[in-house]
């Protein structure tokens, strides 16, 4: 997906200007399309962090039962913004969205960052399919709970939740596929819809199989991933709640040298995740709210693992996990402005069992963070958020070390030209 | 053979008795369009407005309800000119209703049928959240309820051919009843003629238009921006050089800046309603303008 830079930016670029100049040779041009020129947006962000570890050592601390990355670049697998002490690049987000005919429309987002160019989204939607029916298809957010589907500059904190980043990695569940939404003609919300995924995602799944002296486990058929959403909601007065389940369900593959970092682990079988999450919004008056929001998390998974050993070579058992966990936040809009936040993150739940044995992983992981943001316009946003991760762990001589980390990150996030209003 | 007729009659009132009885099914973005709607169609239309009247119409929360609703649409009826930019598209994205997307004949926007003053020549977001198309406020002008009841009526004639006469007699008396309101208003608001105001937010430019209202400034610093304490300086400044006879407050911003204004040079404030439900008084359309005029007479 890493493409070189250059290129894209002056494609970009110049089909930026393409409106400008054609809008310039105007009334006299017969073949002038810049009236057709899609929505384009461009969003900013851009952090100063102070964290009391050094980048390398934060970069070797992962959460146990979870983290996947090699023993370089850990954190990035959990957080795609605010890595590094200092200044932060987080990303330079570029989209595009129009109707396309009276058939579809289409939605791209190019999540451009210092590293590279990667497509967060490309796919195109029905307009006019009947009974209250929409496909989409292309890449993707997953509609899986509440936070999934939505991009980082819409959250309302600096970083994911942290069940969420333990089950889909930082970027979340984006995947190549086709989604079928259904809206109940009901006076209450109700929306169900079913997501066929390619399976690539590589925390809680994969399709990749692996080679090993003794095994040869092939590459899972694609799709390799089913997701189901059912979401809900309801008015009470100035109470607006809205709840949701979803379950992810696909094969599981984990090649050596992803896992545990020393390339000694790998995995072949499939895993399960389901969610359940609800929201309260409270409104005040036209700018004053205060937002109730929290997320259960639960995975299962089950499949063969392989261990290398120096001296018998690669031990296959029998892997069984149960993981689970939850974020619970309060968010309040106190004028057009200003905004405070708090967030509560806990896995409770870290059970692994290899042939039965119940390994130790600790199970309280728990991390908490506070965040003031300013809202010049709602283009611009400045945002101090304050994290205190208890959830992190060092690996010393064979047992896991908690490394409580304090982290002050100032965000800044910018957008200009045409972008969309944001759903609930 | 008769019989026979008769069973065939009594067949399709049968089949098409259901079809009768289900009414159109219009939902709008503001209440002051439900307003319009139900003055037109009476009782062939069932009418929902999505936001409350009491809210700030640029900013409304995009409820999911708001989807069951729009998805179930016969008619959307819309603002337009971009006021509902801020929440209504992705609504009707999730909506899966393509009867009442954007084009389709079930979506109708009201702007398109009268003029929109203050169109911007050249638009910036250093201009604070201005509106590339106009003042999109128009629905505050009573005149422009014409050809609004208008543009209404002709669209459920063509949505609903069979109650076409009942439209457009509802119309008739709409604009009969209105007409008359108008000379009303037009009477009780000529003492203002000529006087200078100041509004919070550019919400009352065509109602000041039509009754020869000058705008002094708005308390605002730019449109969706909150007043800063040397623009309120500025305004001061430009107070003490003229005689300013009223000062005109929304009832969603907050009011410090104005009631500061206003206690300091003596000058009534006026909290006016900018849509059907935003204050009690204001029930239909007729008593909200009712109800503008009072306020502003009463002061």
């Amino acid at each position: 997906m890493k493409l070189k830079i250059i290129p894209v930016i002056l494609l970009l670029a110049a089909l930026a200007m393409t409106p400008r100049l054609s809008g310039q040779e105007g009334g006299g041009n017969p073949f002038a399309q810049a009236k057709f020129v899609p929505d384009i947006s461009l969003i900013l962000d851009t952090s100063f962090v102070i964290r009391d570890l050094d980048d390398e050592w934060f970069n070797m601390l992962w959460l146990p039962g979870f983290s996947r990355a090699g023993a370089a670049g850990r954190a990035a697998e959990l957080d795609e913004s605010n890595l590094e002490k200092g200044f932060n690049l987080n990303y330079a987000e570029l989209s595009l969205a129009s109707v396309v005919d009276p058939y579809f429309d289409l939605f791209a987002v190019f999540h451009l960052s210092q590293e590279g160019f990667d497509i967060e989204e490309a796919y195109f939607s029905t307009r006019r399919l009947p009974a209250g029916l929409q496909l989409r298809g292309g890449k993707f957010l997953s509609q899986f709970g509440r936070i999934n589907g939505q991009h980082a500059h819409y959250w309302d904190f600096a970083s994911a939740p942290l069940v969420q980043s333990a089950f889909f990695g930082g970027g979340g569940l984006g995947e190549l596929g086709a989604r079928l939404s259904w809206v109940a003609p009901l006076d209450v919300f109700l929306q169900l819809a079913l997501e066929v995924l390619q399976g690539d995602n590589g925390m809680s799944f994969g399709r990749k199989g692996f080679e090993l002296p003794d095994v040869s486990v092939a590459d899972v058929q694609a799709p390799g991933l089913l997701v189901a959403t059912a979401k809900s909601s309801f008015d009470a007065g100035n109470l607006t709640v809205l709840a949701g389940l979803s379950a992810a369900a696909g094969s599981s593959r984990h090649a050596p040298g992803l896992d545990d970092g020393d390339g000694t682990t790998a995995f072949a079988g499939s895993a399960a995740v389901f969610g359940a999450d609800l929201t309260l919004k409270y409104l005040f008056d036209s700018t004053r709210y205060l937002s109730l929001q929290a997320e259960v998390m639960s995975r299962s998974s089950r499949g063969d693992r392989y261990d290398f050993d120096a001296v018998d070579g690669w031990l296959l058992r029998r892997q069984r996990g149960r993981q689970g966990g939850m974020y619970a936040q309060a968010v309040t809009r106190l004028n057009k402005r200003l905004r405070l936040g708090a967030r509560l993150d806990l896995i409770w739940q870290n059970d692994v069992r290899l042939a039965g044995a119940r390994q130790d992983l600790p199970g309280n992981l728990a991390r908490y963070a506070a965040m003031g943001e300013w809202n010049p316009t709602e283009f611009s946003r400045l945002r101090l958020q304050y994290t205190y991760d208890r959830s992190r762990h060092a690996q010393v001589y064979g047992l896991w070390q908690r490394e409580p980390v304090h982290e002050l990150a100032l965000q800044v996030n910018i957008t200009i030209g045409a972008h969309g209003a944001h759903a609930f | 053979m008769k019989r026979k007729n008769f069973l065939i009659a009594l067949t399709v009132c049968a089949l098409t008795l259901p079809l009768a009885a289900k009414r159109l099914q219009v939902v709008t973005t503001y209440p002051y369009i439900a307003n319009l709607v139900e003055h037109i169609g009476g009782e062939r239309v069932k009418v929902h407005a999505l936001a409350g009247g009491q809210w700030d119409p640029h900013t409304i929360m995009a409820k999911p309800s708001f989807i069951a609703k729009l998805r179930r649409a016969d008619l959307l009826v819309i603002n337009g000119a971009q006021l509902e930019i801020g929440w209504l598209p992705p609504l009707l994205n999730q909506a899966n209703n393509p009867k009442v997307n954007v084009g389709s004949p079930g979506m109708l926007d009201l702007s398109r049928f009268v003029k929109l003053i203050d169109v911007p020549d050249s638009v910036s977001r250093a201009q604070g959240d201005i509106h590339p198309d106009g003042n999109p406020h128009y629905y505050l002008d009573p005149y422009n309820m014409l050809p609004l009841a208008e543009a209404i009526a002709a669209k459920l004639c063509a949505l609903d051919r069979q109650g076409s006469g009942i439209y457009r007699r509802n119309l008739a008396d709409f604009n009969g009843r209105l007409n008359v309101k108008l000379d009303e208003w037009r009477e009780r608001m000529d003492p203002l003629r000529g006087s200078l105001v100041i509004e919070y937010h550019k919400n009352y430019d065509y109602l000041l238009r039509s009754y020869g209202l000058q705008l002094l400034g708005t308390v605002e610093l730019l449109p969706g921006i909150p007043p800063t304490s040397k623009h309120i300086r500025d305004l001061e400044g430009k107070i003490a050089q003229a005689k300013v006879r009223l000062i005109l407050q929304d009832i969603y911003n907050p009011d410090e800046a104005a009631r500061h204004l206003s206690a300091k040079h003596g000058i009534p404030m006026i909290k006016l309603p900018h849509d059907v439900g935003a204050v009690r008084e204001a029930e239909g359309i007729f008593s909200l303008f009712d109800e503008i005029v009072r306020r502003l007479r009463d002061e």
